[in-house]
């Protein structure tokens, strides 16, 4: 039997419809993962609730203090948006690495966060960037940092019956530069093996902030402020560097999968975490190289 | 001149309009959905089987199981080409997962899946084994009953004393590859519609070879051959993967037991996997060489997997199994031994460039590291020992067309290889690679195909070549159209039906252009001499006066005293002329000694490449790749480089990211995503290829000859660039790495 | 019992009306009910674009689309490219190159293509790749496909430039 679909035009009747039909139903926004795991079985619900209609879930909005981003917006529209280019070029690099034209056509960010897949790279850059998730359920709306959203692979912070409506990211610090690297071992339109996404905010050359988010290697992505701050207060030397890359490498645990072995792949974050730092301290990377290869 | 010219393939509009009609597409009245059942462990004992649950499910016409093959008059429940070890539906014992063991026909999909899920089987697991070489050793669990130890056949291949060959020898190399299992990934997966309609049995598939398929139904159902018929549109990829008979004998038992509606079957992608795959090989190869290069012993001890039934493998065995991995050397002591080995896996076929690369990955990387031991360059040593015309191959034929050499010099000049180079420094350092590989065709084998000359100058072709992509129709037309003179536009391929063509093999082994090709030659020439025969009496002359021009017939001299064909018809009263064409090679090994014709003429290509490693990652890219292959005689340039392009992208894949991955028999990358295949992004940033024509040459296939070099020039550049050697395909960036950081 | 609904389909410039479950995909919509046989199946997870349509333009993957998540927007397939039974000029281009060989993929190719001609300035190599490496060809006809893409990129009319 093949569920329903309701096309609810406000986010109350969204909410509204998750809440009465509870466990039966599931939020359909791009589709691009559910209509696989409906088509194949994996999943069986009664009820979808298209999202495509909700007004509150749509449209990017720029203001000083941060940008927020409607949950049904597409990632081929943050990968090509020129602001998101601009000001956030770590999230529209790693939207623009995902998975092919017509998956990036469909696919939504908020779809994207939901699904929680490992081996995804918007969730990483968004980490570095600091994201907030804004949430809304049947006990009204609530923020979420993206630090404590992701409980796993597939497995997220959100409670029965809750939609993510939009992400803010407040802006990086005055003088950031950042960027988001994707290292393949198979196709070139393979999955990850190990994303990386960096923040750095530089003031006179000294290293005032530094994010780096590891993902893809390990079952969520991975911050590790301890060795963020070894970067704090000075400038990114090689020695600098090496230490930052060499902590993250040390201190996340990996993933064994068909893009490489747990071993390898920690290698693969210190090469990479390296790699970022200095195609920021540099700042010479043209937007859109791939990076890894 | 039809024959040189790039003229575009016949339905180039239908392909770009999308309007060609694969499987899928084919709508027939009254048409039933099957689905196939399959077994969840790699062996075990079928404890209980029952269907009825799935019986109650509304729109469920029909459920096969083994039981159905018991009733009287129902077809036998083994086929197989040449051992018959493989049932339609598994009976008391499965032994791969993904092995059917029961198939639903319903009226709708939805129905046959919900009724695939209802089935209830209870399964009691048995031992099983992966690994061709472990499934030799004493202990291994036992795939078949009627075999112990797992090994199904052993072939070998004597020649020379290999003794005094290795005693004459100052170094010996011994070295071990590996391939594992691998995918066609056609874009268009399996696909067969059966229907039984008055006591005859009809099939159109997707496959390769629609008279192996007829003559497996005939004898399945007891039924002459002209009982059944075989349609095939036209493929959309085959590779090899459609090759001999896959899906049919499960349509046709279930299209009989259902009786008069049609039942189409049409894999998922998940099922492609576990339908056929490449051999998991291991090769030990051992070579003797003077300190000048020369090559003076070469053993070989090859394990092909074949997974869990033996398919074609044991064909496989007594020619190409052998041949096909000792390299086109001239050796005076060669022994190969040739294992057919089965495994709880599924079953292993065809595949483009079958066991030539496997072969090809040993042998060239095996080369390289000769050479690099010898402190000889990599071409150098080859140019030593490359077989030339005349010189005699291991199984004692004599190679007159041998242009080896020709295509590896063809194929380094593009990368600049007498040129010094610099492998860079620091995180990205360079090397260059190649390889050259040589691959037989079908040892014996018919081709016939028919040429009806129709009174308003149509010329039809009936052939039985499956059209998949490589061009064939078009090259076949080409090759009709100069062979009786009739223009192109003219003439028109009918077939493969098995009720309107004549008999041919196979469309595999790179023969049809060749083959086929032949075949034509040989009803044109009847065709016109039929021709000169009936315009005879209305010229008034004798039919060695005349002579073919164009499409009419003249006197000799008398240019004048002329008539067009049409109208030799039309004063006959004839609807049509027509002639058949037959060509047939012999041949075939001694299966021995190896001894013997092993094919009617040998394919020959080579490779050679620039890559950069990134040493901190052991990410490969690959710089430049040029790929040159013997054509004897081009037919069409545009389709025979594509075929040629083709086949580097192809190989790429190969090489580089291409394994069915099982975890205790379970493929755990059954799909397009976890299973990748090259994408345009993967592509060398210059490819280059090249057709080597000879004036005498005869027509040589081109679908597979540049592929199996593909792997060991890489692998070779990597060494050269990095000193690693990676002996397991594929050549993953953890390998490289790993082998560069010791770990 | 199926929960069919009634969907107007703007497809090729006209409208269906269908009648299908809200959760059956679009590629089987086009193909069983509409009879649109070149979008095909090949991987049935998006990764091979054999099933490529352009939704309001913009290529998508029909296997991962349900019909009811099509709202209003028009869809185009090869069938409806080109007029008055003319190929399009891109299809033209894969003629003159030799752009395909089994031709399994060759519709999705064709819509990437045209999509990337209507909404790039058909100039730019990356933006192509961006286009069109999400599309497979097993036959490994790349190299064609590049150059009939650029030859269609050239003969672009003066008034779409």
């Amino acid at each position: 039997m093949r569920p329903e679909v309701l096309h609810p035009a406000t986010l109350s009747d969204a909410l509204a419809a998750l809440a009465a039909y509870g466990e039966e139903a599931r939020p359909l926004a791009g589709g691009t993962a559910l209509v696989l795991l409906l088509h194949h079985r994996l999943i069986a619900p009664r009820v979808l609730v298209c999202l495509e209609e909700v007004r509150e879930l749509r449209g990017l909005q720029f203001a000083e203090e941060g940008i927020q981003i409607g949950a049904m917006v597409r990632l081929q529209e943050l990968a090509r948006s020129p602001q998101i280019r601009e000001r956030l070029p770590a999230l529209a690099l790693a939207c623009q690495e995902v998975g092919n034209i017509r998956i990036r056509n469909q696919a939504t960010l908020g779809g994207n966060l939901a699904e929680a897949d490992y081996a995804s790279d918007p969730p990483i850059a968004l980490m570095a960037l600091e994201a907030i998730l804004e949430v809304h359920g049947p006990n009204g709306p609530r923020e979420i940092p993206i630090a404590e959203f992701f409980r796993g692979p597939y497995t997220t912070a959100l409670e029965p019956g809750e939609l993510i409506t939009a992400v803010r990211i407040p802006l990086p610090p005055p003088g950031s530069r950042m960027t988001y690297l994707k290292f393949r071992t198979r196709s070139a339109e393979d999955r990850p093996c190990v994303g990386v996404a960096a923040v750095v905010a530089f003031e006179d050359g000294i290293c005032r902030e530094l994010r780096i988010a590891v993902g893809a290697a390990c079952e969520t992505p991975q911050r590790r402020p301890e060795v963020e701050r070894l970067a704090v207060g000075r400038p990114l030397t090689e020695a600098v560097i090496q230490a930052i890359a060499q902590g993250y490498a040390d201190q996340i645990e990996t993933l064994n999968d068909l893009r490489g072995s747990a071993a390898y792949r920690k290698r693969m974050i210190e090469v990479h975490v390296r790699r970022a730092l200095e195609e920021v301290r540099d700042g010479h990377r043209s937007f859109g190289a791939d990076a890894g290869c | 001149m039809a024959i040189g010219r790039s003229v575009p393939m016949r339905d180039a509009e239908a392909r770009v309009r999308g309007t060609v009609a694969y499987l899928a597409d084919l709508r027939l009245p009254g048409m039933l959905t099957a689905k196939v059942v399959r077994s969840p462990f790699p062996h075990a004992r079928i404890r209980r089987l029952d269907p009825r649950p799935a019986l109650r499910i509304p729109g469920v016409v029909a459920i096969l199981t083994a039981e159905d093959f018991n009733r009287p008059g129902a077809p036998r429940l083994f086929y197989g080409v040449d051992r018959k070890d493989q049932p339609v539906v598994a009976r008391d014992r499965v032994r791969y997962v993904g092995e059917p063991v029961a198939a639903i026909v319903a009226e709708t999909a939805e129905a046959a899946e919900e009724a695939a899920q209802a089935i209830e089987v209870e399964y009691e697991e048995l031992p099983a084994v992966f690994d061709p070489l472990a499934a030799t050793k004493p202990e291994a669990p036992q795939v078949h009953e009627d075999c112990p130890g797992n090994v199904f056949l052993h072939t070998r291949l004597r020649h020379g004393d290999l003794e005094a060959g290795f005693a004459a020898a100052d170094l010996i190399v011994e070295e071990t590859y590996t391939t594992p299992p691998a995918c066609h990934v056609a874009l268009e997966p399996h696909g067969v519609i059966a229907q039984w309609a008055d006591g005859r049995l009809t099939v159109w598939s997707a496959t390769q070879a629609p008279f192996v398929v007829q003559e497996t139904l005939a004898e399945l159902f007891g039924l002459p051959r002209e009982a059944v018929r075989v349609i095939v549109p036209p493929l959309g990829g085959g590779y090899g993967g459609k090759g001999y008979v896959r899906l049919e004998p499960l349509a046709a038992a279930l299209a009989w037991k259902v009786g008069g509606r049609p039942v189409r079957l049409i894999l998922e992608r998940s099922e492609e996997f576990v339908t056929l795959t490449r051999h998991a090989a291991c090769i030990r190869i051992r070579t003797g060489v003077r300190r000048d290069g020369t090559l003076t012993a070469r053993q070989v001890e090859v394990y092909w997997g074949a997974g869990a039934y033996a398919d074609i493998t044991p064909r496989l065995l007594r020619g190409a199994g052998l041949v096909r991995v000792v390299g086109p050397y001239r050796i005076p002591a060669v022994h190969v031994d040739a294992y057919g080995v089965y495994t709880n896996l599924p079953p292993a076929g065809p595949f483009r460039g079958t066991m030539s690369f496997e072969g090809a990955w040993a042998y060239e990387s095996h080369m390289d590291t000769i050479a690099h031991e010898l402190g000889m360059d990599p071409l150098e040593l080859r140019r030593r020992n490359l077989l030339r015309p005349g010189d005699r191959f291991c199984t004692g034929e004599v190679i007159e067309e041998a242009f080896f050499l020709e295509c590896l010099e063809a194929a380094v000049r593009c990368v600049g290889w007498d040129q010094p180079y610099e492998k860079g420094e620091g995180g990205r350092r360079r090397g260059r690679g190649l390889a050259v590989m040589m691959k037989s065709t079908l040892p014996r084998s018919r081709s016939e195909c028919r040429l009806v000359l129709w009174a308003d100058g149509v010329l039809e072709l009936h052939t039985g070549t499956v059209e998949m992509g490589q061009g064939a129709h078009t090259a076949l037309a080409q090759i009709a159209a100069a062979e009786t003179g009739i223009p192109l536009e003219r003439v028109q391929v009918i077939g493969p039906d098995t009720d309107r063509v004549p008999y041919d093999a196979t469309t595999s082994a790179s023969r049809s252009t060749s083959m086929m090709g032949t075949a034509i030659r040989e009803a044109a020439l009847r065709l016109k001499e039929e021709m000169r025969r009936r315009a005879a009496p209305l010229l008034e002359a004798d039919p060695e006066e005349l002579i073919l021009q164009g499409t009419g017939v003249m006197v000799r001299g008398r240019p004048e005293v002329w008539i067009a064909w049409e109208d030799v018809l039309r004063r006959h009263g004839l609807e049509a002329l027509e002639a058949h064409g037959v060509f047939e090679t012999q041949g075939g090994l001694d299966p021995e000694t190896g001894q013997g014709i092993a094919s009617p003429h040998w394919h020959q290509g080579a490779g050679a490449c620039e890559v950069e490693v990134d040493i901190e990652t052991g990410k490969v890219r690959i710089l430049r790749y040029c790929a040159a292959a013997y054509a004897g005689r081009v037919i069409n340039p545009a389709l025979a480089t594509l075929q040629n392009e083709g086949n580097v992208v192809f190989g790429l894949g190969q090489a580089l990211m291409e394994q069915i991955l099982f975890d205790q028999g379970q493929p755990v990358n059954a799909n397009m995503s976890d299973y990748q295949i090259p994408s345009l992004r993967d592509l060398p940033e210059v490819l280059e290829s090249v057709l080597l024509e000879s004036p005498e040459g005869s027509i040589h296939g081109l679908g597979e000859m540049t592929l199996p070099p593909v792997a060991p020039a890489i692998a070779n550049a990597i060494f050269d660039a990095v000193g690693v050697r990676i002996r397991d395909l594929p050549i993953t960036p953890e390998k490289i790495w790993r082998a560069l950081h010791g770990e | 019992m199926a929960n069919r609904e009634r969907f107007a389909l703007h497809v090729n410039g006209q409208i269906h009306v269908v009648e299908a479950e809200p959760a059956r995909r679009l590629l089987d919509v086009l193909r069983a009910d509409l009879g649109l046989t070149s979008v095909r199946e090949g991987c049935g997870i998006g990764v091979c674009g054999a099933c490529t349509v352009l939704m309001d333009g913009r290529p998508v993957s029909s296997c991962l689309l349900l019909v009811s998540q099509v709202h209003g927007q028009p869809i185009v397939t090869v069938e409806g490219l080109g007029g008055n039974g003319a190929l399009h000029p891109v299809q033209q281009a894969f003629v003159e190159h030799f752009a395909f060989q089994c031709a399994y993929c060759t519709p999705g190719f064709i819509l990437s293509i045209v999509a990337w001609l209507e909404q790039t300035s058909g100039q730019d190599p990356e933006s192509l790749e961006e286009y069109l490496s999400g599309n497979l060809c097993r036959c490994g006809s790349y190299r064609n496909i590049l150059k009939a893409a650029w030859a269609a990129a050239r003969n672009r009319e003066p008034s779409r430039l």
